[in-house]
């Protein structure tokens, strides 16, 4: 007759395997409510991971996404000057500039120097970041239009240039540190479209299909410079 | 993963006029080994330069045969590096478990089971799980340093850079962090930068590094003996030696060519480390 250990026998190894994974499982620290959130819409724990892990990086995530819902509810504001919309068109752009050059660098992430020597390349961390906060502006902005009473199809059209611009200032982060990239390239489009807004009798002909153009190349050809200069963000002492 | 092969040849890095590395010939593989010099005398730079995370002016690097001037290759390194900075700052905000879990995601852990459980598991290796859940601002120096040598050692890497993990702990957080590095030397590469001799004394190589150069690569008791027969104590005040320094009891002890019939003692670590620096005259 063989007894239930002999039949059964206990392999302590395993159990304790087993028990050690219940125990990390119910152990881990929750994720942070804007963690939560992000997963929540369906994006990955290892993209939220890179979005939330310094305050700076929430800020700047904060920041853009609530300026897209203010742009969104006071831009589509049908009973307002075209003014009044010129300078929201004039600085929605800017707010994911200032959220991508505080996505990166040792200025506002102080795990940077040990994030640099990982195998995640640099470019592919910035745009990442760099989507996700572009990603959830437009959404914000999107659902704010279609629920104004006054809709504006005008008040999109800041998107283009905010692509454009954040892809310059990527591309302008692979010559200078992230915040004179930010400073340059706002600086560059608010001295361009207040030209364009002294020359021309439509207040917003910088922003009419011709600039949309201009600015889907400006978005192109930032990608491109970003690119080909993409092993500048690997290296410590030529950005932080 | 096995311990890495490191190969340098002429490595220099300048900083303006500075010139931080001047010509670092290398060769390396297993063990532990602690990269010894004063403050500004090239350790940091070396090991930035061999984290990939800094590119050498002139000269090459080549870790397992792989060259960090190649992308695909720096990648690749970079997957078998482990690497604490000198300053390893984390946002204080941020809780132990999470800066872990970052640094996890950059390294490629994209399996968020998988990776839970890394973290845990090195947690576990630095003594730190039962903190899992604080914040880095609730964290001792000495606890945040192994935090610094956990997210180092995540993916058990080849190839450990470790830069002054030491520097500003209390005796019991030195001695834990010492076992800590100790047992990665068997498959490992470990490279541990100090300033201290009693801490270069635990490798199995010392690399002196003074101004920029290689002054000295072997074992911790070839460094010791090369100091034998060059240090002496003596009474009154010495005059052109090459260090000296005054003892509890008055007299000095000193380093250099000893005058005859000087009374010549058995040679420290730290005195073969002084022969080998410009002079050094203390009271």
């Amino acid at each position: 007759m063989t007894t239930f250990d002999q039949q059964w026998p206990i392999d302590q190894a395993r159990i304790d395997r087993n028990w050690r994974a219940v125990t990390i499982e119910l152990d881990a620290p929750r994720p942070g409510r804007i963690e939560r959130f992000l997963r929540a819409v369906g994006l990955p724990a290892r993209i939220t991971r890179l979005m939330v892990a310094t305050p700076a990086l929430r800020r700047s995530w904060y920041l853009a996404t609530g300026f897209a819902v203010l742009i969104g509810l006071i831009g589509n504001d049908a009973t307002r000057p075209r003014e009044n919309l010129l300078a929201l068109l004039i600085v929605a752009p800017l707010v994911p500039v200032l959220g991508v050059s505080m996505a990166y660098g040792v200025a506002s992430d102080p795990a940077h120097e040990m994030a640099v020597a990982t195998p995640m390349r640099g470019l592919r961390l910035i745009l990442t970041r760099a989507a996700v906060v572009l990603g959830f502006s437009t959404f914000w902005l999107a659902l704010a239009a279609v629920l104004s009473p006054g809709n504006q199809p005008m008040a999109f059209a800041w998107l283009l240039p905010a692509f454009g611009l954040t892809s310059a200032t990527v591309a302008a982060m692979t010559f200078v540190r992230p915040r004179l990239a930010a400073a340059t390239v706002g600086g560059v489009w608010l001295v361009g479209v207040l030209l364009v807004r002294a020359a021309a009798d439509d207040p917003l002909a910088a922003f009419t299909a011709g600039g949309q153009l201009l600015f889907a190349v400006v978005a192109a050809a930032g990608l491109v410079v970003a690119t080909l200069r993409r092993n500048s963000f690997e290296l410590l002492e030529l950005r932080g | 993963m096995s311990a890495a092969q490191v190969l340098t040849f002429a490595v220099a890095k300048r900083f303006g006029s500075n010139e931080a590395l001047r010509g670092v010939d290398l060769a390396l593989q297993g063990g532990l080994i602690t990269l010894l010099g004063p403050n500004g005398s090239g350790k940091t730079t070396l090991l930035r330069c061999l984290a990939t995370v800094t590119r050498p002016d002139s000269g090459s690097i080549l870790i397992d045969g792989l060259d960090p001037l190649h992308e695909s290759d720096r990648i690749e390194i970079r997957r078998r590096v482990g690497y604490q900075p000198q300053d390893p700052a984390m946002a204080p905000s941020a809780k132990v478990f999470d800066v872990l879990d970052y640094l996890a995601v950059l390294k490629g852990q994209d399996d968020d089971r998988a990776r839970r459980h890394l973290v845990y598991h090195v947690l576990d290796q630095v003594g730190l799980v039962d903190r899992v859940g604080d914040r880095v601002s609730e964290l001792s120096g000495g606890m945040r340093q192994r935090l610094g040598v956990a997210q180092a050692i995540l993916g058990s890497p080849g190839l450990l850079l470790l830069d002054e993990p030491a520097a500003g702990l209390d005796p019991d957080e030195r001695f834990r962090l010492r076992e800590i590095v100790a047992e990665r030397r068997h498959n490992a590469t470990v490279i541990v930068s100090t300033h201290l001799t009693d801490e270069a004394a635990i490798g199995d190589t010392v690399l002196v590094l003074f101004d920029g150069r290689l002054q000295f690569v072997g074992s911790p008791q070839s460094l010791t003996d090369s100091a034998t027969g060059r240090a002496w104590i003596q009474d009154g005040e010495p005059v052109g030696v090459r260090a000296s320094w005054r003892l509890a009891d008055g007299r000095y002890r000193c380093l250099g060519v000893p005058p005859r019939n000087a009374d010549i003692v058995a040679p420290t670590l730290e005195d073969g480390y002084l022969l080998l620096t410009p002079s050094v005259v203390s009271a």
